[in-house]
């Protein structure tokens, strides 16, 4: 069976502290996988390691295929094409308006035309349920919930068959979690896009998932369907649902 | 003995922490190069940047040629009255401004304005992963963001510092005639009878330098920024210290070079 990403004995540390000890992961395509774990265990870091924005120890990385790190610098930028991001805080250009900021990588990564570029843009814009009238808006003029829009729309733009989500929920509302849950939704189903999404968000985590795996202490300790997940007896993924304060987590942290 | 070896061990740590410094500025500026030389290039980020250090530095730079022209004619009125030799006032006016002053002060100017607002940018950029995402757009960073700035840096500030030349011996020429009692005429005459085409020439070669110097350490430090708004902050003044301090090492270099 092909694989879109495939992750196999990742490494990943600062210094002497270890972050990813050991990583294996593989996502079919249109799969979304959803990584779950403890803040501060390494997610956002596994998911850096998988667009090469920082360098592994050891380890090997592949994605539609391509291990990024062996590619020269154009092609890993054209393969990178190919891939979404919506970051936790958006990370939206500042200097730009919305509608520059969705059509960014379209006219300097692909080198389509302005025009053509705003075209798309707009249409991407809607999208995500979001019209027009904020297309001149700058980011510091848009509510957190439309922040994510627009950098989902961005993430989009240039028609990508993965997409990464870190924290996609995080600080919004629920009525708004459930309009970008349902956007991520859109994205797998309707567009066929695979996702790896990291999310504390429970409620996310039914909506979105299709396998989930937990990280914990650099590795991927558990790992199974969404079915699996609410059945299963592992007692670090029943706290970690639960969001009990007592069990292994805890015992391990104090230790 | 202990201490004698805890006091070497720190100027050993201190010395290899200076190298590395050094070896992580030249591969950034290497990388920033390299990756600037080949197409596509970013005409509106060229532009962007020009605006910002050629047309904005403009009233600052002025300002400071202005007040340093004014200050420089009555200083020297002040030493060469004691041996009847005012009238090399214009001359030393003329030659200070084009030679030292105007590119240094228009360089540690830049550095205070511009060099800051660099790294405030691109350093803000870097930890909201807004660098990030422009990698993931397939945009590299390096090229959009720092060989623009460079190379306007290296380009615009020459155009700085003759204006500042200007304007410094307009400031001169305004206390020399309106408060020293020289004569309009002598003046300038004293003023351009004693100029060298040198003069202005090497101050702009060194406006040059120190503008592209500017930009480097702007930029470096931006990209090097760790940790939210404390790290961007710790990132600008690390920005404007170490520019001010290479302008001044690098003013002394060429002085030497172009004496």
């Amino acid at each position: 069976m092909s694989f879109i990403i495939e992750v196999e004995h990742l490494k990943k540390s600062f210094g002497r502290r270890v972050v990813l000890r050991d990583v294996s992961i593989r996502i079919k395509p249109g799969e979304s996988y959803v990584l779950i774990g403890e803040s501060g265990t390494g997610k956002s870091i596994l998911i850096k390691c998988i667009l090469n924005l920082c360098d592994v120890d050891s380890g090997a990385i592949r994605i539609n295929g391509q291990d990024l790190s062996r590619l020269s610098q154009r092609e890993r930028f054209s393969a990178l094409l190919k891939c979404g991001v919506l970051f936790q805080g958006a990370a939206l250009f500042d200097s730009l308006s919305v509608i520059d900021n969705i059509s960014f990588g379209l006219v300097h990564g692909y080198g389509k035309s302005t025009k053509e570029a705003r075209m798309i843009a707009i249409g991407k814009l809607e999208a995500v349920n979001l019209d027009e009238t904020v297309a001149s808006a700058f980011p510091a003029e848009l509510s957190g919930g439309m922040k994510k829009r627009v950098a989902l729309a961005r993430a989009i733009a240039t028609d990508p068959n993965i997409i990464f989500f870190d924290e996609p929920t995080t600080g919004l509302d629920p009525i708004t979690s459930g309009i970008i849950n349902d956007l991520i939704v859109k994205c797998t189903k309707e567009f066929g896009i695979s996702a790896v999404s990291i999310t504390h968000d429970m409620a996310s985590l039914k909506h979105i998932s299709d396998r989930v795996g937990l990280l914990h202490g650099g590795q991927i300790i558990w790992e199974g369907t969404k079915p699996e997940l609410f059945t299963t007896d592992n007692p670090y993924v029943c706290q970690f649902i639960s969001g009990s304060p007592n069990g292994p987590f805890t015992e391990h942290s104090h230790a | 003995m202990v201490v004698i070896a805890r006091f070497l061990e720190r100027i050993g740590h201190c010395f290899i922490s200076f190298l590395a410094s050094i070896g992580s500025i030249s591969l950034f500026l290497c990388k920033s190069l390299v990756t600037g030389g080949s197409p596509p290039y970013y005409w509106k980020q060229f532009a962007r940047q020009a605006l910002q250090i050629g047309y904005f530095s403009l009233p600052v730079v002025g300002m400071t040629a202005l007040f340093t022209g004014i200050a420089m004619a009555l200083q020297c009125s002040v030493g060469f009255s004691k041996f009847t030799a005012e009238t090399a006032i214009p001359s030393v006016v003329m030659i200070s401004m084009t030679r030292e002053l105007g590119p240094v002060l228009t360089a540690l100017m830049v550095a205070g304005r511009l060099g800051a607002s660099m790294t405030a940018e691109i350093g803000t950029m870097k930890v909201t992963e807004q660098i990030d995402a422009m990698t993931t757009l397939s945009v590299n960073s390096l090229k959009y963001l720092v060989f623009p700035r460079l190379l306007t840096g290296l380009i615009l500030l020459p155009f700085l510092v003759f204006i500042d030349d200007v304007i410094g011996i307009l400031g001169g020429y305004l206390t020399g005639v309106y408060y020293l009692g020289f004569n309009s005429s002598n003046y300038i005459h004293n003023t351009f009878s004693g100029m060298e085409m040198w003069d202005v020439l090497s101050g702009l070669i060194k406006g040059a330098a120190f503008g592209f110097t500017v930009c480097l350490m702007g930029c470096y430090h931006g990209y090097a920024s760790r940790g939210g708004a404390e790290g961007v902050g710790r990132a600008t003044t690390n920005s404007v210290v170490s520019s001010s301090i290479l302008i001044l090492l690098l003013d002394c270099i060429l002085t030497f070079l172009l004496f």
